[in-house]
C-alpha cells in the first residue's frame, strides 16, 4: 500500500522557492502526473479550454497519503515511525534524496534531522548510565534508529517505586523521567516532589507544565510544527507521538482544568494542521486552500511548472461551499455575504490570488495589481459613489449594480462608466469598452505624456473597478428582491420554484462581472492590433449583455409581471452565460495558441516589439 | 501562583543573592516584567570602565518566548542601534531557550560587547567604521562609553586629537569652524548628529548650522 504511488523527486525544489509559489523550472515531465492519477475521481466530464484538470483533497486524504510516504520510508530505511516522520519533514517530504543522503551517511542525517544526539553531545549529570554504554558502541556500529536509546538502562526501572504519577504510561519512543530526589525543574523552578517529568532522548528533563507552555507557545503563537527540545542549543526534535502524549490526556490520567483540556486539543488540531500544510506547501503538485477555517487540498500537477502558467489560468475549487463554520451568525451589516453564502472555494492553483481572475494569466494578473496598489492614490476619486449629472449638475448616488443612470431631476440617461449619453450604448458603433488610442496618440504629441498615461491607466482601471462594484452592489440589491420574493409567495400563489430565477440570474451576472473585471486588466496590456479588437468586440458583447441583465433585475417586480420578467430574466440569464462562455473559450484559445502580444514586458513571454510598447 | 511570575521573582531574588556576578537587575516600577538591568563594560574593551543599562521587558509567554532587551545606555557598537539601543543577537530571537535567564541573557549582552559581529549588523553605519578603521572606531566607541556610560577620562589619551576620537573627519569640522563657530561646539554638534557616511550626505548644511546657533 506504501508505493502505489509516488513523487517526481528529481523535480522537487530545494530552496524557499515553492514556499511563495515561484517557480524555476521548465517542464513538467510524465513523472509529475502520477500523484494526480492516483487519486483522480471519477471520470469527469471533457474540459473547456479554460478549465483545468484538478482534484480536492480532504484534511484525511492527504493524511493518508502522508501516511503511505511515511511507512514507505519506514520499510526501505528501517526506522520507527516517528523518526521517518521527521527525517522526511527534515527533506522537504523528499523522499529519493532522503533515501540518498541516508544511505551516503546515516548518522549525519539523524543528527540534522533531530532525531540522534551528536556523538560529542554532553550529557546531563542525571545519566551517567547513558553516556558510558552509548560511547562502548562507537559511531558506526550505533543502530540509527530511535529505539536505539532502548538498549541504554530506562530510568523508569530506578525510580518507579518512589515516583507517585507512574499510574500511566507513555507511549514507548519517549520517556517519562519520573521524580528523582530533589528535582527542581530549571524552567519554572518548581521542586514538588508530585511533578510529573519529561525528556527526549537527550535527557534533558523539565516538569510537565513547562513542556505543555512550551509546545503550546511554539504551535499557536510561532504556528512552528518543528519543535527542539528546551535546551540551550539542543537540537533534539520532539517526535509527534511526544507532542500529543503533552497535549492529550492519555485515557486514565488523572483529569485535569477542563478549559485547558480543550485549549490543548485545539492546539493538538492545529498542530496536524500544521503538519499537513506542510507536506502540501513540500509539493508543488499540492496546494491549500486559502478560504478561512478550510482544510482542504486541491491536487492540480498541469498547473505546477511555470512554463504552464503562460498558458493555462489554473482556477480551481477545494470542493467546500461557506465560510466556515463559526462565521455563519452573520451581521446585518453583513447581508450581502448572505447571499453569497455556500459560494464555492474558488482560486488560483498558481498565484496568489483568492479569486477567479479569468481569463487573464497569473503573471499578467500580478502586473495589474501592482499597477492598482502603487496607482491607488490617483484612482482613489473613482471609488466615490456618487457623480454629477452631466446635464443639470445634480449629485447622482448610484444605488443598484446597473449603469444605465437616470437622473431624477432633469431625467438625462447616460452611463455611468463613461458619463457618455446611454442612447448611444445600444448601439454598434459606440464603444464604452474601448480606449481611444488615438486620443492618446495625440495627446502624446503634446507635452502632457504622463496625463495621457494615466488617462488609459484610468479608463481601465475605471472599468474594473466598476464591475467589482457592480457586482457587490447587485447582491446588495439581490438581498432586497429575495425578501420580497418570500413575501410574495405567501400573498400569492408563485412557488418557491418560480422565484428562483432571480437567484440564478445574480449569480451568473457576479461570476460574468468577474469576467469582465479581469478583460480589464487583460485589455491594459494587450499590443494594439486586430487580436486586442477582437478580444474587445467581445468583452463589449458580454458587458452590453450583463449590463441588459443587470438592468431587467431591477425592474420593480409586481406579483403580476413576475411570470413575463421570469421569462425574459431567464432567457437573458442564458444569453449572458454564453457570452461570458464565448470570452473564456476565446481568450484562453489565444493562450494555447500563442496569439496574445503584450505592450510590455511579461514573464514568460518574448518581450514587446518596440512599436508596441504602450507609453 | 502563576508560573512566568514565580519564575521571574526567582531570577530576580538569585541576582540579587550572588555577590560574585557583576549583573544587576532591578524594578522599574511595580511591575516584575518591566525590569532594567546594569552590567559594567567588559576589561580590555572601548566599553571598559562604563556602566551600561538594559531595559527589559518580559513577554506574556516568558520564558517560552525570548525576554525583550535594548539598551537604554548609548553604546558604539555594530550590533546595537546607536538610534534606539536596538539589539541584533541570536539568542534574542531564534537561538532563545527557556533555560537561558536574564541574568545568562544580560551576561551575553557582555559578552557582545567583546565580540562584535560586524556581519549581522544591527548599525550599518558603525559596522561600517569598525571594519574600515578599527583604532578609530574603538577611539568613538571609548568616547561614547565616557560620554554616555559614564566611563574614565582617558589618561594617556588627553591631547590626541578630539576630532578623531569623536570619529569625525577632520575636513568636516574645519569646514563649520571656518564659518566662524568655536571647534568645541563644532565637535559636539556633529558627534551628536552622527555626521559620519551617508548621513553626510543626508544631514543638510542648513541643520548643522541651525543647531550651531541653538
Ligand atoms: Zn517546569
Ligand atoms: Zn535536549
Ligand atoms: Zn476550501
Ligand atoms: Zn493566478
Ligand atoms: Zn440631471
Ligand atoms: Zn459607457
Amino acid at each position: 500500500m506504501s508505493s502505489d504511488y509516488e513523487y517526481d523527486d528529481d523535480d522537487y525544489y530545494d530552496d524557499e522557492d515553492m514556499i511563495d509559489g515561484t517557480q524555476d523550472d521548465d517542464e513538467i515531465s510524465d513523472d509529475d502526473m502520477d500523484i494526480a492519477d492516483d487519486i483522480k475521481s471519477a471520470a469527469k466530464g471533457k474540459l473547456k479550454s479554460y478549465e483545468v484538470d484538478y482534484d480536492s483533497l480532504s484534511q484525511s486524504e492527504v493524511e493518508k497519503h502522508i501516511r503511505d510516504d511515511t511507512e514507505h520510508i519506514c520499510g526501505i530505511l528501517g526506522v520507527d515511525l516517528s523518526t521517518a516522520q521527521l527525517l522526511l519533514r527534515h527533506l522537504k517530504w523528499n523522499k529519493e534524496r532522503l533515501i540518498e543522503a541516508y544511505m551516503d551517511n546515516p548518522s549525519k542525517v539523524l543528527v540534522d534531522a533531530g532525531v540522534a544526539l551528536t556523538e560529542s553531545h554532553s550529557q546531563p549529570q542525571a545519566a551517567p548510565i547513558r553516556t558510558q554504554s552509548s560511547s562502548s558502541s562507537g559511531s558506526n556500529s550505533r543502530r540509527p534508529t530511535r529505539s536505539s536509546s532502548k538498549l541504554i538502562p530506562s530510568r523508569s526501572s530506578r525510580s518507579s517505586p518512589t515516583s507517585p504519577t507512574t499510574s500511566y504510561s507513555i507511549p514507548k519512543p519517549l520517556k517519562a523521567s519520573k521524580s528523582i530526589q530533589h528535582f527542581l525543574c530549571p524552567i519554572c523552578f518548581d521542586d514538588d516532589p508530585a511533578l510529573r517529568t519529561l525528556s527526549l532522548d537527550c535527557e534533558h528533563t523539565y516538569c510537565s507544565g513547562c513542556w505543555t507552555a512550551y509546545v503550546v507557545s511554539k504551535v499557536r503563537d510561532e504556528g512552528e510544527h518543528c519543535i527542539r527540545c528546551m535546551e540551550e542549543k539542543c537540537q533534539l526534535v520532539a517526535p509527534d507521538n511526544f507532542i500529543q502524549s503533552i497535549l492529550v490526556p492519555e485515557p486514565g490520567a488523572p483529569v485535569g482544568d477542563p478549559t485547558e483540556e480543550a485549549e490543548n486539543a485545539k492546539v493538538w488540531a492545529r498542530f496536524q494542521e500544521l503538519l499537513i500544510r506542510y507536506f502540501v506547501s513540500c509539493n508543488r503538485d499540492l496546494k491549500f486552500c486559502p478560504y478561512p477555517s478550510c482544510t482542504n487540498t486541491v491536487s492540480c500537477p498541469s498547473a505546477s511548472s511555470k512554463l504552464s502558467l503562460t498558458s493555462v489560468v489554473p482556477i480551481v475549487s477545494c470542493g467546500a461551499r461557506g465560510i466556515g463554520g463559526q462565521d455563519e451568525q452573520l451581521s446585518q451589516s453583513q447581508g450581502r455575504l448572505g447571499a453569497l453564502q455556500g459560494k464555492e472555494h474558488k482560486f488560483c492553483f498558481g498565484c496568489p490570488i483568492e479569486a477567479d481572475h479569468r481569463p487573464v494569466i497569473c503573471a499578467v494578473a500580478k502586473m495589474w495589481m501592482k499597477k492598482c496598489r502603487d496607482d491607488s492614490e490617483t484612482a482613489n476619486w473613482i471609488k466615490s459613489n456618487t457623480k454629477e449629472c452631466t446635464n443639470c449638475q445634480s449629485t447622482i448616488e448610484k444605488n443598484g449594480g446597473c449603469n444605465h443612470m437616470t437622473c431624477k431631476k432633469c431625467k438625462h440617461e447616460f452611463c455611468w462608466v463613461c458619463m457618455g449619453p446611454w442612447s448611444e450604448h445600444g448601439t454598434q458603433w459606440y464603444s464604452c469598452n474601448r480606449y481611444d488610442e488615438k486620443a492618446g496618440q495625440e495627446a502624446r504629441d503634446s507635452q502632457s505624456r504622463s496625463r495621457a498615461s494615466l488617462e488609459r491607466y484610468l479608463h481601465y482601471y475605471n472599468r474594473w473597478a466598476n464591475h467589482e462594484q457592480s457586482a457587490k452592489l447587485s447582491l446588495d440589491l439581490y438581498a432586497k428582491t429575495e425578501k420580497k420574493m418570500e413575501e410574495m409567495q405567501i400573498t400569492s400563489a408563485l412557488t418557491w420554484i418560480e422565484v428562483q430565477f432571480m437567484k440564478k440570474a445574480v449569480e451568473e451576472l457576479d461570476k460574468c462581472r468577474q469576467t469582465l473585471k479581469w478583460t480589464y486588466a487583460m485589455a491594459y496590456y494587450l499590443a494594439k492590433g486586430n487580436e486586442k479588437e477582437l478580444f474587445e468586440d467581445n468583452q463589449r458583447d458580454l458587458e452590453q449583455a450583463v449590463e441588459q441583465l443587470s438592468e431587467l433585475i431591477e425592474s420593480p417586480i409586481e406579483p403580476e409581471n413576475i411570470p413575463t420578467l421570469r421569462q425574459q430574466v431567464t432567457n437573458k440569464t442564458v444569453y449572458v452565460a454564453k457570452r461570458n462562455e464565448i470570452v473564456l473559450e476565446d481568450t484562453a484559445n489565444g493562450f494555447l495558441d500563442g496569439r496574445w502580444k503584450w505592450n510590455a514586458s511579461v514573464d514568460g513571454f518574448d518581450d514587446p516589439d518596440p512599436s508596441l510598447i504602450a507609453f | 501562583m502563576d508560573a512566568r511570575l514565580r519564575r521571574v521573582n526567582k531570577e530576580i531574588t538569585d541576582c540579587k543573592n550572588d555577590k560574585t556576578s557583576n549583573v544587576k537587575i532591578d524594578l522599574v516600577d511595580e511591575s516584575p516584567f518591566h525590569l532594567k538591568g546594569t552590567f559594567p563594560g567588559p576589561e580590555g574593551t572601548p566599553y571598559e570602565g562604563g556602566t551600561f543599562e538594559v531595559d527589559i521587558v518580559i513577554p506574556e509567554s516568558y520564558p517560552f518566548q525570548p525576554v525583550k532587551m535594548k539598551f537604554i545606555t548609548k553604546v558604539y557598537h555594530p550590533n546595537v542601534s546607536s538610534a534606539s539601543g536596538a539589539i541584533c543577537l541570536d539568542i534574542l530571537k531564534d537561538a532563545w531557550s527557556p533555560v537561558l535567564t536574564l541574568k545568562s541573557t544580560l551576561i551575553s549582552l557582555q559578552s557582545l560587547l567583546c565580540s562584535p559581529e560586524p556581519n549581522d549588523p544591527q548599525d550599518a553605519e558603525v559596522a561600517k567604521h569598525y571594519m574600515t578603521s578599527r583604532s578609530s572606531f574603538e577611539e568613538t566607541a571609548r568616547y561614547w562609553t565616557r560620554i554616555y556610560a559614564g566611563g574614565p577620562a582617558d589618561e594617556s589619551k588627553s591631547g590626541q586629537d578630539p576630532v578623531a576620537i569623536a570619529g569625525l573627519e577632520k575636513a568636516h569640522v574645519d569646514r563649520f569652524e571656518a564659518l566662524g563657530f568655536p571647534r568645541d561646539k563644532v565637535i559636539d554638534v556633529l558627534r551628536r548628529l552622527n555626521y559620519r557616511g551617508k548621513n553626510v550626505t543626508q544631514i543638510t548644511d542648513d541643520t548643522i548650522v541651525e543647531k550651531l546657533l541653538s
